[in-house]
């Protein structure tokens, strides 16, 4: 049986893990990803720490931490104390206009596939590296083709299947709704958390543009041979590096250009900030948001019940409320 | 005049500032009595606070007190300001080697609401801006450069990110936003070298990947090329030498400084004095010549306190070695009123301390040095020197200062702890000084004076 090898983002390119014949897990998308209560401890990310738990767990896997926040950093360094020996720290530079940055990501890439192969994984084939990067643009790009017209809750269900197993999932169309269409920005976005998007339906609106880390945005790497003259790994490293989407990048530049244009064609008239408790990457952006695109945005905190907490969801139903 | 060395509060001062006026003390262009900090200033906290009695201390105080007030005057001298954000000690080595440049670090407004006592109202103002008190103080930086009435706007804005704290990032990138074009540089989670991979030395014992090294190298250069473009006169090699020669003058100094009362049987200078001295060697209070001279000032008094065995706090205090930088100056006087005082520190830069490789070529010596941040490795390589130095200062306790909302302080005081206890089995403690920390005073207190009785009780089995 293939060795599961837990990603904590998903800017760490799984095709490169299949490629080394491990499966690779949005550590988001595993079911025992946490139950219960979030873990919260003073200042400590309920997200960060949840990988760390689930790394100590799960010994007979390996868990990929990146370097995108300090809190996941510092995870990654309690996970190692804690005897977690299959965790490796993928360096994910935060500046991408400079070579260095690129050249970074490259190497760390190489690095990984050494850690790759010492867990039991096998030399990656160009071969099998194009034909899964080909299969993986088709999947992504069919998942975002049916992002704005499919169910909000059928898509995250889908998207996160696919960060599982890299399957497609077929999508049903949405019905019609006269709802108040809303973007869901933020963190991580677990099973647990899909009822929200029931919640929000029932609170008269609707999520037209699910931007939280591990859903929409997170499809965007796309993989272009030119006339299949292309080396597999320049795709792969191009084709993510190029496409990042992250709130930790310096600039962060990219959120706010993926995000514009997506708001104003799907009509979007408020935006529900998605965080985690501990998070200041995405908290410290709610006012830039606000400002950036000139609608009105809702902080909502990931709690340890599934979807919102009832107060969460009397803030909602106000939300959803002052937008009619 | 020969007067033993003691503490004094602000009032107390006043008299000692006339006294040694009529014996003729001789002052910097920036010198003054205390007092005038707090009436022009509003630097209220000073009130609070015990500072030696040393005309080298009053230097001190005074050198960092007039900070603003000096970068505007070299503003208006026609120098070009360069603010340095979050490396902490390396970029202003570089701005430093070119003339009519100088470097200071925005992040110092941390310090405003405790000086300022909250009167500022900079932290309900970057709440105002969409940081809040989930956030570390540093977050007055922003309310800072809005309102214009601390630092000087600079002239360019140099950012290490990356491997950096959650908090700095983020309200930086909201300055960005807010109009303060933001030069960033990516500084890399340093991390040892597999087996087989070239390797480089780095100060303070540490090792790193040459291809990281490499690659802060290559951010340097642009940075070094920014800086240059701004003082109109390229930043060579022979410059930069010669600026790291003069940084290493004054980490020199504050070695002796910091071998002399850390080490000594009693503490020949108070705790307080001792923090903002190293804080000194970040980007020389923005004046390296003069960092200097402040620096010789403070050797020279203790190594005549120690000559004539005169102390300031007791031989009988417990040996503690300090993490963190304090939100609030007043817990290092605290410590010492409690009984302990201090006998080594890692207030987040000591790679600040560490002196930079003079044999290598130079950009290649500051990536190096940069790359020894103890906030970008792993918290155990940390958590590793702080056991080395206490065990060189025969520490008997560790106090990790938590700083409220910092992302760091979420983690590395269990595992720093946890290590400490583990290798050298000496009781540490954690605790979290909020800016201004009178209403925590009884319970900040008794834990310190808890951790005080433990280890003396420690002596006696
Ligand atoms: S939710 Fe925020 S703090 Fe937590 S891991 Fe993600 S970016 Fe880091
Ligand atoms: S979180 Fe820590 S390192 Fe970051 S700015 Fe605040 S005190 Fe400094």
């Amino acid at each position: 049986m293939q060795m599961d090898v837990f990603l904590t983002s998903p800017w760490i390119p799984a095709e490169w893990i299949r490629a080394h014949g491990l499966q690779p897990r949005g550590i988001w998308s595993a079911e025992t990803f946490q139950h219960g209560p979030w873990p919260l401890s003073a200042g400590v990310c309920a997200f960060a720490e949840a990988a760390v738990r689930f790394a100590e767990a799960r010994t007979n896997s390996a868990v990929i931490f990146s370097t995108a926040c300090d809190q996941l950093r510092r995870g990654f360094d309690t996970a190692i104390l804690r005897g977690q020996s299959r965790a490796f720290l993928f360096n994910l530079p935060a500046t991408w206009q400079t070579a260095a940055a690129t050249q970074m990501f490259r190497s760390e890439l190489e690095r990984l596939g050494q850690f790759l192969l010492a867990i039991g994984g096998r030399a990656p084939s160009p071969e099998v590296l194009r034909q899964d990067l080909l299969q993986s643009s088709r999947t992504r790009k069919r998942l975002l083709e049916s992002a704005s017209a499919s169910s909000p809750r059928g898509f995250a269900e889908a998207v996160a299947r696919f960060h599982w197993d890299g399957a497609f999932s077929p999508l049903q169309p949405a019905a019609p709704t006269n709802h108040i269409p809303l973007a869901l920005v933020g963190g991580p976005f677990l099973a647990p958390h899909w009822k929200l998007l029931d919640e929000i339906e029932a609170a008269g609106g609707r999520v037209a543009l699910n931007a939280t880390e591990t859903v929409e945005c997170s499809l965007s790497p796309t993989f272009e041979f030119e006339a299949g003259a292309n080396h597999p790994f320049d795709v792969l490293v191009h084709g993510y590096w190029d496409n990042i989407i992250g709130v930790f990048q310096r600039p962060n530049t990219r959120l706010y250009s993926w995000l514009k244009p997506r708001l104003a064609s799907r009509h979007v008239r408020g935006i529900v900030l998605w965080h985690f408790t501990g998070c200041d990457l995405w908290r410290a952006e709610a006012q830039t948001f606000r400002e950036t695109f000139g609608l009105p945005v809702l902080l909502l905190e990931a709690s340890g019940e599934p979807g919102a907490a009832p107060r969460e969801i009397n803030r909602l139903q106000a939300f959803v409320e002052t937008l009619r | 005049m020969n007067t033993s060395p003691r503490k004094l509060n602000l009032d107390e001062w006043d008299d000692r500032y006339e006294q040694l006026r009529r014996d003729g003390l001789r002052e910097a262009g920036y010198g003054g009595p205390l007092r005038r900090h707090v009436v022009r200033e509003k630097d209220f906290r000073l009130q609070q606070l015990q500072f030696d009695n040393s005309p080298a201390a009053l230097r001190l105080w005074n050198f960092l007190l007039t900070e603003n007030e000096r970068l505007h005057q070299a503003r208006a001298n026609g120098h070009k300001i360069v603010g340095t954000m979050k490396d902490l000690g390396t970029v202003p080595v570089m701005a430093y080697a070119l003339p009519g440049v100088r470097a200071f670090y925005p992040d110092g407004a941390w310090w405003t609401p405790c000086l300022m006592e909250c009167s500022d109202k900079l932290l309900q103002q970057a709440e105002a801006m969409g940081i809040d008190a989930s956030f570390c103080p540093v977050r007055a930086m922003l309310p800072a450069f809005e309102n214009g009435e601390h630092f000087p706007q600079p002239d360019l804005l140099v950012c290490s990110t990356g491997a950096v704290c959650d908090d700095f990032s983020a309200i930086a990138q909201r300055l960005e936003h807010l109009g303060h074009p933001i030069f960033w540089w990516e500084i890399p989670r340093r991390r040892q070298p597999a087996p087989g991979e070239m390797a480089c030395a780095l100060p303070g014992n540490l090792a790193a990947p040459k291809i990281q090294v490499d690659c802060v190298r290559t951010e340097l250069q642009r940075i070094g090329k920014a800086l240059g473009h701004l003082a109109g006169k390229t930043l060579e090699d022979d410059c930069l030498a010669a600026g790291i020669r003069a940084a290493n003058q004054a980490r020199r100094l504050l070695d002796s400084l910091r071998r002399t009362v850390y080490f000594a049987p009693a503490a020949p200078l108070p705790a307080l004095e001792m923090l903002v001295a190293e804080m000194l060697a970040i980007h020389f209070c923005s004046d390296r010549e003069e960092t200097i001279v402040v620096l010789d000032g403070l050797l020279a008094e203790v190594q005549l306190r120690v000559r004539r065995n005169q102390f300031i706090v007791s031989a009988e205090a417990v040996r503690i070695f300090w993490v963190n930088p304090v939100a609030d100056l007043r817990a290092m006087n605290l410590l010492e009123e409690l009984g302990g005082r201090i006998c080594g520190s890692d207030y987040m830069f000591t790679h600040a301390l560490d002196l930079i490789p003079e044999n290598l070529p130079p950009l290649e010596a500051l990536a190096r040095t940069a790359l020894a941040d103890p906030m970008v490795g792993p918290t155990s390589d940390r958590a590793m020197r702080i056991v080395r130095e206490c065990q060189a200062g025969h520490a008997e306790a560790v106090v990790v200062s938590r700083i409220p909302g910092a992302s760091h302080c979420a983690r590395e005081g269990e595992i720093i702890r946890e290590i400490v206890r583990q290798t050298i089995g000496i009781p540490a403690i954690e605790l979290e000084i909020p800016p201004v920390c009178d209403a925590l005073l009884p319970s900040l207190g008794s834990r310190l004076q808890a951790l005080v009785e433990t280890a003396r009780d420690r002596r006696t089995k």
